[in-house]
């Protein structure tokens, strides 16, 4: 097993192209070891999330390499990375982002069908729900839920395949402040009891307490000296 | 169940307006189809129904440039030995001038065609006999029966009057008869006799200078299926090089009467088909709009590991279910329409009755080929929505 979970080697990106052209992330580098709960903070725009979907592998860096799982993932074709992205990462994102036509039950185990090892994957998907306190919420469709409870559904959902890592993107944006400590225990929770290795971009740092590392980005590229270890 | 199938029955199931309207789309492009088959198609079968039974039979048997000479009474006799024939009739045609006075005033002459039938056989073989309204059929030998539109013409003459009529015999000699009207025929959409005039095959024979000859001979089946059998055999037992018979099936000896309507039933399926193109383009525009209602949906399944052709099937699952609610709803109701039709013998404005019959193959048909069409249409919107990226589709509204 690689010591890092997830290795970000010179990253770039840019959009557009000619005197248009934005640089959205200037050659990056940094590395996670698995187990670790990591935050990447920035103002708005400063290229956290940009950088989150590359990680996410949900849009391609113009240049650069990102290793998960010691798997360089510059070298798959769409669908191997749709099935990385399905096995090796969960996603948890500000708009709860369940499907709306599906129940609570019936969203948690979707990676699993999409994995087509659906063995088990409804005996496990209630347990995760159990642990998240929705199990009496299982039945009931997506839209019929509050939002820090639909928040709670995505984090069993991406947490359903045991990935290598799960991301999440202000994932306590949409919440009251209530929910939003409620999630951010839950995630570090799951985090120590799981030794479940998250990444979470955040605008706000002071929210989320002690944590791993912190890794600042500002204007597209890590502040020096801000790579903070707690 | 499939994962992509349920996720595309959901969709589309709780999104009951788009469900309902791209399902009637398909239902209504197949009422159309069905409608236009009950009404053209029964039309064209009532049209074969009634020259079959009131003027070629099953089987027409004819001599190729002259009268038939040999016995209608030996044909007859023979051809009823066929376990598949029901009866058989020979009729003779000519035409003759004809008049009449009403009411002291001499109504004008003019040509009519003349049908010489048997009073007996005729019966057995046709049911122009059950075409008289008014009176009765041919019986004795100075009886005439006149159709309505010659009755019409002739001043509506009563049963009981007299009517002249001037006939050519064989040898260009003009013989003149008077007739006492027995009954006046008339039929649905006159498609029967209503232009002629119906006298005794025997009187006709001998104002003609024909005695035992007949024009044809009329072949009525119990089995219709064997007509082709029937003539072919007549052809075998009478060959025509020796008495130059010709025999024809009803889709033969009606082809001119028939022919031009074909035509137009096929222009008119042309019209039903081209309304299921239109089902279609109605289907491609509800699931474009299911694509974009769904884009942010489509870009959490790329985020969480489907492929873009598990988002392909999606949406054509969605197209399945959208073919099969409408292709169930419209044949329910065009077989609703059918069962209407044929209880009720449907006629237009007086017209003749169809002839309505369940066309399980053509109802299939047009199902699966508006299934098919559905599916057909949904695969561009799916196709449009495996475009999408995925951080693209959810950052959608």
């Amino acid at each position: 097993m690689p010591d890092y979970v997830l290795e970000v080697q010179n990253l770039d990106k840019i959009y557009g192209e000619g005197e248009t052209a934005f640089s959205a992330l200037k050659n990056l580098s940094f590395t996670v070891k698995r187990g670790e709960f990591i935050l990447i903070v920035g103002s708005s725009g400063s290229g956290k999330s940009t950088l989150l979907n590359m990680i996410g592998l949900l849009d391609k860096p113009t240049r650069g390499t990102v290793i998960i799982d010691g798997v360089n993932t510059s070298v798959l074709n769409d669908n191997q990375l749709s099935s990385f992205r399905n096995s090796k990462l969960g996603f948890i994102f500000q708009f709860s982002n369940l499907l709306s036509d599906l129940t609570v039950l019936e969203n948690v185990v979707l990676p699993r069908k999409i994995q087509g090892t659906m063995s088990g994957a409804m005996e496990e998907g209630k347990n995760l729900l159990k642990t998240v306190g929705l199990e009496d919420q299982m039945n009931k469709f997506a839209n019929k839920i509050s939002g820090g409870q639909a928040q709670r559904v995505a984090i069993t959902r991406a947490l359903i395949n045991k990935p290598a890592i799960v991301l999440a993107d202000e994932p306590t944006g949409n919440l009251d402040s209530v929910s939003a400590e409620t999630t951010i225990q839950l995630l570090k929770s799951l985090n120590r009891k799981l030794h479940q290795t998250f990444i979470v971009v955040t605008h706000d740092r002071p929210q989320f307490g002690d944590v791993d590392k912190v890794i600042t980005i500002k204007d597209g590229r890590i502040v020096e000296g801000e790579l903070e270890v707690a | 169940m499939d994962y992509r199938a349920q996720i595309g029955i959901r969709f589309i199931t709780r999104r009951k307006g788009s469900l309902i309207a791209a399902s009637l789309a398909v239902a209504i492009a197949i009422l159309v189809v069905q409608v236009n088959s009950v009404i053209f198609q029964g039309l064209y079968d009532a049209i074969v129904r009634d020259q079959i039974n009131y003027r070629f039979g099953h089987v027409y048997i004819t001599r190729q440039e002259d009268y038939i000479t040999k016995s209608d009474f030996v044909l007859v006799n023979w051809l009823e030995r066929i376990p598949y024939v029901q009866a058989a009739a020979p009729r003779l045609d000519s035409v003759a001038q004809i008049n009449s006075t009403v009411n002291g005033q001499l109504i004008k002459d003019y040509q009519v065609p003349i049908i010489g039938v048997d009073p007996v056989l005729d019966k057995e073989a046709s049911t122009i006999f059950t075409t008289v309204g008014q009176g009765e059929f041919v019986s004795f030998r100075n009886s005439i029966v006149l159709g309505a539109l010659v009755a019409r013409d002739l001043g509506n003459p009563q049963i009981g009057d007299t009517v002249k009529l001037k006939f050519k015999d064989r040898y260009g000699n003009d013989v003149l008869k008077r007739f006492t009207i027995v009954g006046i025929t008339q039929t649905a959409g006159s498609v029967g006799l209503d232009n002629s005039a119906i006298i005794n095959i025997d009187t006709l024979r001998d104002v003609i200078e024909r005695p035992h000859e007949s024009g044809a001979i009329l072949v009525r089946l119990n089995d219709p299926s064997k007509a082709e059998d029937v003539k072919q055999l007549f052809l075998s037992a009478f060959p025509s090089n020796s008495d130059k018979f010709k025999a024809q099936t009803i889709e033969e000896s009606a082809e001119t009467t028939l022919r031009g309507f074909r035509s137009g039933i096929a222009l008119i399926n042309l019209v039903g088909y081209f309304g299921m193109m239109s089902s279609a383009f109605a289907v491609v525009t509800i699931q474009m709009m299911q694509v974009t209602s769904k884009t942010r949906e489509i870009g959490i399944m790329r985020a969480i590991g489907s492929k873009r052709k598990d988002i392909l099937l999606v949406f054509i699952f969605q197209g399945m279910v959208i073919g099969a609610i409408g292709a169930g709803l419209g044949t329910v109701l065009g077989i609703g329409y059918t069962v209407y039709a044929k209880e009720t013998h449907m006629t237009f404005q007086g017209s003749l009755p169809l002839e309505v019959h369940y066309n399980w193959a053509s109802i299939i048909q047009t199902d699966i080929m508006a299934f098919v069409l559905a599916v057909i249409a949904s695969i561009y919107p799916a196709y449009k929505a495996t475009k999408l990226e995925p951080v693209e589709a959810m950052r959608y509204a």
